[in-house]
């Protein structure tokens, strides 16, 4: 570890401009990083671990993580679903060693200590000791106390979410009425398919990947392939909106004529190339299956993106991994009702985002170059002031950074900064 | 169905498990008081011996994860078992343990 990485935070001080500065050492300093997890992610949130329909049978189990620690997401046999950290209560072991699977129940390899689906401790092998007359556990050894770490769960229309903290609030006073509305607008009354994954470690600090989300004036500028084919321009309407909590959402409303048209806006940007068209433009070319028009993403803090690009419905789940590294794990789904063609369409404008993704292969590139950079120089502030300095208020442009600059403003009350 | 002879009354101990073999099975027998009870001996759960078990209250505890089993019908007591075991018929003759198979 370099000097630079060292933490300094008893010193650290934000710039005096507020919100519209943000100093580089707050992606680099490991104990910021590990106040960072006690707080958002052992805390009082609610954190996503995955959805129902990857749990499509009783005694199944898939494994995730809340922040950095790993989980296990179970159906037990009367169908209900759990959240219990993958941490043997006896030794440390994981628990489950796949990815996911259906089983009879919990069995740590190391030792065989064992565990219903709801985490409950059932046997440890040579309880009474052996050969008898030799002792085994204590007595007064007491099975009730010594299971799984059990988190509080909540599924909200097929999607599940735990909080290490069996008294955090009720989860949509957690998200607020609009967040809760607009990921209606996607779940409710329907029953999810999975489509898949796609997993990628980005060598950068998981707020980098949180500017990035939260900042749809690079997504016009940055993404070429955006702007090129009309799906996400500065000339379109957006709602850009803060909430709190930490929450945010954005959404754009898709004109398809624009994919013709110059403006002036257009005419500033050197990524806008005309005349391009692919063999088949029906990547390009979503289904308005909402009748709305919208093109939406938004975040549940701390843990979850959701996004629908056209027709791809995708979840990002940021899984911090260290002051300099994140995992972002895609999961990709559509629904029950969908035909071959809907099917076909998703997956194929899915080719946008993930790790190899049209447009979103350029965020991972991009956040690693500005690691690389900012974690040279933390006394360094990045420059947040597009769309006014002090302004954390919604905005109906792409072209702000008010998400930052409200983030930051939840953040470092959160973060005593 | 045959009466095999499988041990000797008075060398089981009491209260505890053994193990014999018997045309190709492993059975576990249990003395409890002037009765012998034989069940099969690996447990409905996982690979462990239920001779090796925790006598008490004409139940067997499985040694490795303590299921619990009823010695006079198989039956599954408690979790993590869910399955029961088989049981076999025995009686004592002339000091000789007899299961029918």
């Amino acid at each position: 570890m370099s000097e630079a990485q060292e933490s300094m935070t008893t010193e650290r001080k934000w710039p005096e401009l507020g919100p519209c500065r943000v100093p580089a050492w707050v992606y680099t300093d490991p104990e910021l990083f590990e106040r960072e997890l006690e707080k958002f992610h052992y805390g009082k949130c609610w954190n996503y671990v995955g959805l129902e329909c990857e749990l499509p049978k009783p005694n199944m189990y898939r494994r995730n993580f809340v922040g950095g620690r790993p989980v296990l997401m179970t159906r037990d046999a009367e169908g209900e679903i759990h959240v219990v950290e993958n941490r043997c209560a006896h030794r440390g072991s994981p628990v489950c060693w796949a990815q996911q699977g259906e089983v009879k129940d919990l069995t740590c390899p190391y030792h065989q200590w064992t565990f219903d689906m709801a985490g409950n401790l059932q046997g440890i092998p040579f309880m009474r000791g052996a050969p008898r007359p030799n002792p085994g556990m204590p007595k007064d050894f007491d099975k009730t106390k010594h299971g799984l770490t059990k988190l509080k769960t909540h599924v909200h229309e097929g999607t599940v979410w735990a909080s290490y903290d069996h008294d955090a609030p009720d989860f949509n006073d957690y998200v607020g009425p609009d967040i809760i509305r607009f990921l209606d607008r996607i779940l409710a009354g329907r029953e999810l398919r999975l489509l898949g994954y796609s997993r990628q470690l980005i060598p950068c600090n998981w707020k980098l990947y949180f500017e990035n989300s939260r900042d749809p004036y690079h997504a016009t500028l940055l993404h070429s392939f955006f702007t090129t084919f009309g799906i996400y321009r500065a000339d379109a309407r957006f709602n850009v909106t803060p909430q709190p909590g930490g929450h945010e959402y954005i959404q754009s409303f898709l004109d398809p004529s624009l994919r013709e048209t110059r403006s002036d806006v257009t005419a500033e940007m050197k990524t806008l190339k005309e005349g391009f068209t692919l063999e088949d433009m029906s990547v390009v070319t979503p289904y308005d299956e909402f009748e709305d028009g919208i093109i939406s993403s938004l975040q549940v803090f701390p843990s979850l993106f959701v996004q629908q690009h056209g027709n791809v419905l995708a979840l990002r789940h940021i899984l911090p991994k260290g002051p300099q590294s994140t995992e972002l794990a895609w999961t990709y789904f559509g629904y029950a009702t969908d035909d071959d063609e809907m099917k076909t369409r998703r997956l194929k404008q899915g080719n946008l985002v993930g790790p190899a993704g049209y447009v979103s292969m350029e965020d991972g590139e991009v956040l690693a170059q500005v690691q690389a950079v900012v974690s040279q120089n933390p006394a360094t502030q990045q420059i947040v002031e597009m769309g006014g300095r002090d302004n954390i208020g919604p905005a109906q442009t792409a072209i702000t950074e008010t998400l930052i600059r409200a983030f930051y403003d939840f953040y470092r009350r959160e973060m005593n900064l | 169905m045959t009466w095999t002879t499988v041990a000797k009354f008075d060398e089981l101990p009491e209260e505890e498990g053994v193990c014999v073999v018997a045309e190709g099975r492993k059975i576990a027998l249990f003395k409890i008081g002037d009765e012998v009870f034989a069940i099969d001996d690996t447990c409905s759960h996982a690979e462990a011996q239920l001779s090796q078990g925790f006598v008490e209250d004409c139940a067997v505890e499985c040694p490795l994860h303590q299921a619990c089993f009823d010695l006079r019908t198989g039956a599954a007591l408690s979790a993590p078992a869910t399955e029961p075991v088989n049981t076999y018929p025995a009686k004592v003759e002339a000091g000789a343990v007899l299961i029918e198979l």
